[in-house]
């Protein structure tokens, strides 16, 4: 459905701190309706917007609907942004919302079928590298699987993820407690199945 | 200090790695970390509980396609569309508008105006009740009828245009928060 870009696997690296002042200036630049400093900002976040999508949804046809809608609504929702705040949390609490929503519209859900098949990453046309994982992560309710997400893969701060998601920090932590133990407990019975 | 049974410590695993449980419950920590020593099972289940952070942020995703930028920027762009068709909407509003004022023509064309709808409904009440014949209503008062119609209804879609407008656009009319 689209082309693949050139760089073919994307580490979540970089200082988020770096990250978020840059991003939170263009946010700035494009509410007072500067195009340009859109695309950039665009540009600069549509990496890990399209990493996170992608590990939500392991389809990549979806996660670019996904990644696209996230930024059509950032457009829209830029007006609402209060630039005395830091732009990072806001982002990811429109784009955890838009995800929400988006997961709500769609019958039937590729992650809910690749949990009963067995989500290698195969099946969504990207190798996965840590399989094992990538079938718990599958399996996991979304509930778990946003606050893992946005933790440890779009790299926030639990302050951030609790902003994002509208709960207490203790709330996320236990949440990323429960959500870790259920991987783990996955994990556990993947290799005993895997030596038997 | 009493000895903690697998599932208590599986339970408490990610906490006690997390370094939460020492600091909420220093003694339940102790026991947690004693148990580990002694049962190989709860140690798998601890190394899995360490690595599995690391893991998941080693995660690898495809790279975006080269074409989200300019999907994103294309959804955004048919606002000039749009705007122009809102500004274009003006033309003919104000050409009916300038139509109905110069039949209404100030206060005293309204007062006809008001007078002659009056008398043309309750001729229509007569009629309907079969007490006298269809009125004959003048053809520039089916005009103005028609024309204050029209108006009506190119005036609702202009609405409902900058409705759509207002929502798309508002980061364009919001200069004063990015100061």
């Amino acid at each position: 459905m689209h082309a693949q870009a050139a760089a073919p696997t994307l580490p979540m690296t970089g200082n988020p701190d770096a990250r978020a002042l840059a991003a939170g200036q263009l946010a700035r630049q494009a509410t007072g309706g500067d195009l340009d400093a859109f695309e950039e900002l665009v540009r600069r976040m549509q990496r890990r917007v399209y990493g996170f999508a992608y590990q939500h949804l392991r389809d990549l046809d979806e996660a670019h609907d996904l990644t696209q809608e996230i930024f059509v609504k950032l457009y829209r929702n830029l007006a609402r942004y209060d630039a005395a705040r830091p732009f990072e949390p806001w982002f990811w609490k429109l784009a955890a919302n838009t995800t929400i929503n988006y997961r709500r519209k769609r019958v039937p859900m590729p992650t809910d079928q690749s949990a009963d098949q067995g989500a290698t990453g195969s099946e969504s046309g990207f190798p996965a590298h840590d399989p094992a994982l990538i079938d718990a992560l599958a399996q996991l309710d979304p509930a778990y699987r946003l606050p893992i997400l946005l933790h440890y893969y779009a790299d926030l701060p639990l302050e951030q993820v609790a902003q994002s998601l509208s709960l207490t920090v203790p709330a996320i932590k236990s949440r990323l407690h429960r959500a870790r133990a259920l991987l783990r407990n996955s994990l556990a019975e993947s290799e005993e199945a895997g030596t038997q | 200090m009493t000895a903690l049974a697998c599932a208590r410590v599986r339970v408490l695993l990610e906490a006690y790695v997390d370094g939460d449980l020492a600091q909420t419950e220093p003694d339940t920590a102790r026991a947690v970390r004693d148990h580990l020593v002694t049962c190989t099972d709860c140690r798998r289940q601890h190394q899995q509980a360490v690595s599995l952070p690391f893991r998941m942020k080693a995660l690898r995703s495809p790279a975006p396609p080269a074409s989200l930028v300019a999907g994103v920027m294309s959804s955004i762009a048919p606002q000039s569309q749009t705007s122009r068709a809102a500004w274009a909407l003006l033309v003919p509003e104000a050409l009916l508008g300038a139509f109905i004022l110069w039949y209404v023509s100030g206060l005293d064309g309204l007062t006809a105006l008001a007078s002659g709808a009056w008398s043309n409904l309750q001729g229509l009440a007569f009629w309907g009740s079969g007490t006298a014949p269809l009125p004959s209503v003048p053809v520039a008062d089916v005009l103005l009828l028609g024309a204050f119609i029209a108006l009506t209804a190119i005036a609702a879609y202009h609405l409902s245009l900058l409705a759509k407008l207002d929502q798309i656009a508002t980061p364009r009319f919001s200069e004063h928060r990015g100061a």
